[in-house]
């Protein structure tokens, strides 16, 4: 666990201690609460990790890389965002990976738009999003985070 | 045996995503035993991500269901909150820890309790690209140059992503939860005067001259008279929480929204 999320892990348990000190009846009754909907979202969530590992088998990060080496930068800059749309790759993965492809050389346009649609757009945690948030929202977000995500890339293209 | 019918379908339904992932992990390990174990290992990390992050979640629901009040939160992150709003939504989604699926029950929870759809977007965008130690990453791998102008970039489109969202999306997109549609009568103020019988007499019955729900509401319709009976009722105990009446559950009603997919 890295320092970040135990600093959370610590302040979330000291706060919750602190609502059931203050007001013990209503913090049971938002336990509770909180344990239907994590409940009736587990087993999608366990669904969406595994499928991520089957996406991944299928499309690992060496694949991605061949993606954003291409020459056409319009091609690759649309592959790269559908690439980072469909998969989930920790940061620390990601950066190394598009930080020794523009080292090489690669056009970063194509880079950006796949840094933030592989965590603005997810089409694996989609599913999820639509039982939180209603289909309406979940399409209209990850469709203009997508849009915005190019728009990006190719400022970032223009300025560096 | 048909409500056991009707058991074993819904909980297909409910676990529809894991029965079909299960399937697909099948059908691999039958074809490519060695594809399926290379699935298996990389989704390990994300497994022990989630057990890291869930009990984070889990506690922070709690306490800003318990904790916090509703007015600090519509104060804050409310439809008036303006400016600020955007400011405070954008802080507390870089500050988040975890994959961005952590961020939907929180997200809804803050929802439910006032925060605007369009702070609920930069709260959830934000959740998802920036965050502290990644932006470290960044600015170590791509440079420093490179991780600002993305970060500026990504900051504005937020804001402009945002505020589309909160114009396009209304509240009543947004799935209700069952819970939330429980109408309830409190027995302590009820004085039992009948009034509410004149429109819902179907759903309340007198008991002990307590005025009881008989069943919970089901439809449009049945809430619409409860809706009316809580108006009628002289000391106001038909409560209906969390109902406004743009939010009143579709069911066996066409959908009327228009989807762009």
């Amino acid at each position: 666990m890295d320092i970040f999320t135990l600093v959370f892990l610590v302040i979330a348990v000291v706060l919750a201690i602190v609502s059931f000190v203050k007001d013990r009846k209503k913090t049971l009754s938002a336990v509770k609460k909180s344990r239907k909907m994590m409940g009736s979202m587990l087993s999608e969530i366990i669904a969406i990790i595994f499928l991520i590992g089957l996406i991944l088998a299928f499309l690992p990060p060496e694949l991605i890389r061949e993606f954003l080496g291409s020459s056409n930068t319009l091609l690759s800059t649309l592959l790269a965002a559908l690439a980072g749309s469909i998969t989930l790759i920790p940061a620390f993965v990601a950066f190394p990976l598009i930080g020794s492809l523009v080292d090489a050389g690669a056009s970063i346009v194509p880079a950006v738009a796949f840094l933030t649609t592989l965590t603005m757009v997810g089409i694996v945690t989609f599913p999820l999003e639509k039982k939180e948030f209603g289909t309406r929202f979940a399409l209209a977000r990850n469709l203009s985070s997508l849009f915005f995500a190019i728009v990006i890339a190719l400022t970032m293209g223009v300025i560096l | 045996m048909k409500a056991n019918k009707d058991n074993v379908i819904s909980l297909l339904k409910k676990h529809k995503l894991l029965l079909i992932v299960s399937l697909a992990y099948l059908i691999l390990v039958l074809v490519a035993p060695d594809r399926a174990r290379e699935a298996f290992s990389g989704s390990l990390y994300y497994l022990v991500e989630m057990l890291q992050v869930l009990p984070i979640i889990f506690l922070l629901t709690i306490v800003i269901e318990a904790l916090v009040p509703k007015e600090l939160i519509v104060k804050g992150l409310g439809e008036k909150s303006g400016i600020w709003g955007y400011a405070l939504a954008l802080l507390l989604g870089s500050i988040s820890a975890g994959p961005v699926y952590a961020a939907f029950p929180l997200t809804k929870m803050l929802h439910k309790k006032g925060a605007s759809i369009a702070n609920v977007v930069v709260i959830l965008s934000a959740w998802a690209v920036i965050k502290i130690p990644m932006l470290a990453n960044e600015a170590k791998f791509l440079g420093v140059n490179f991780m600002i102008l993305r970060w500026i970039l990504t900051v504005i489109s937020i804001f402009l992503m945002a505020f589309l969202m909160g114009k396009i999306i209304r509240p009543s997109d947004l799935p209700i939860e069952p819970e939330n549609t429980a109408v309830v009568i409190n027995p302590n103020t009820c004085i039992g005067c009948e009034v509410c019988l004149d429109s819902t007499a179907d759903l309340i019955a007198m008991i002990d001259h307590k005025a009881m729900l008989t069943r919970q509401p089901i439809g449009p319709i049945e809430i619409d008279s409860l809706r009316q009976s809580s108006e009628k009722c002289p000391v106001h105990a038909i409560h209906l929480p969390e109902i406004p009446s743009h939010r009143v559950p579709k069911i066996d009603m066409p959908d009327q929204t228009i989807e762009t997919s």
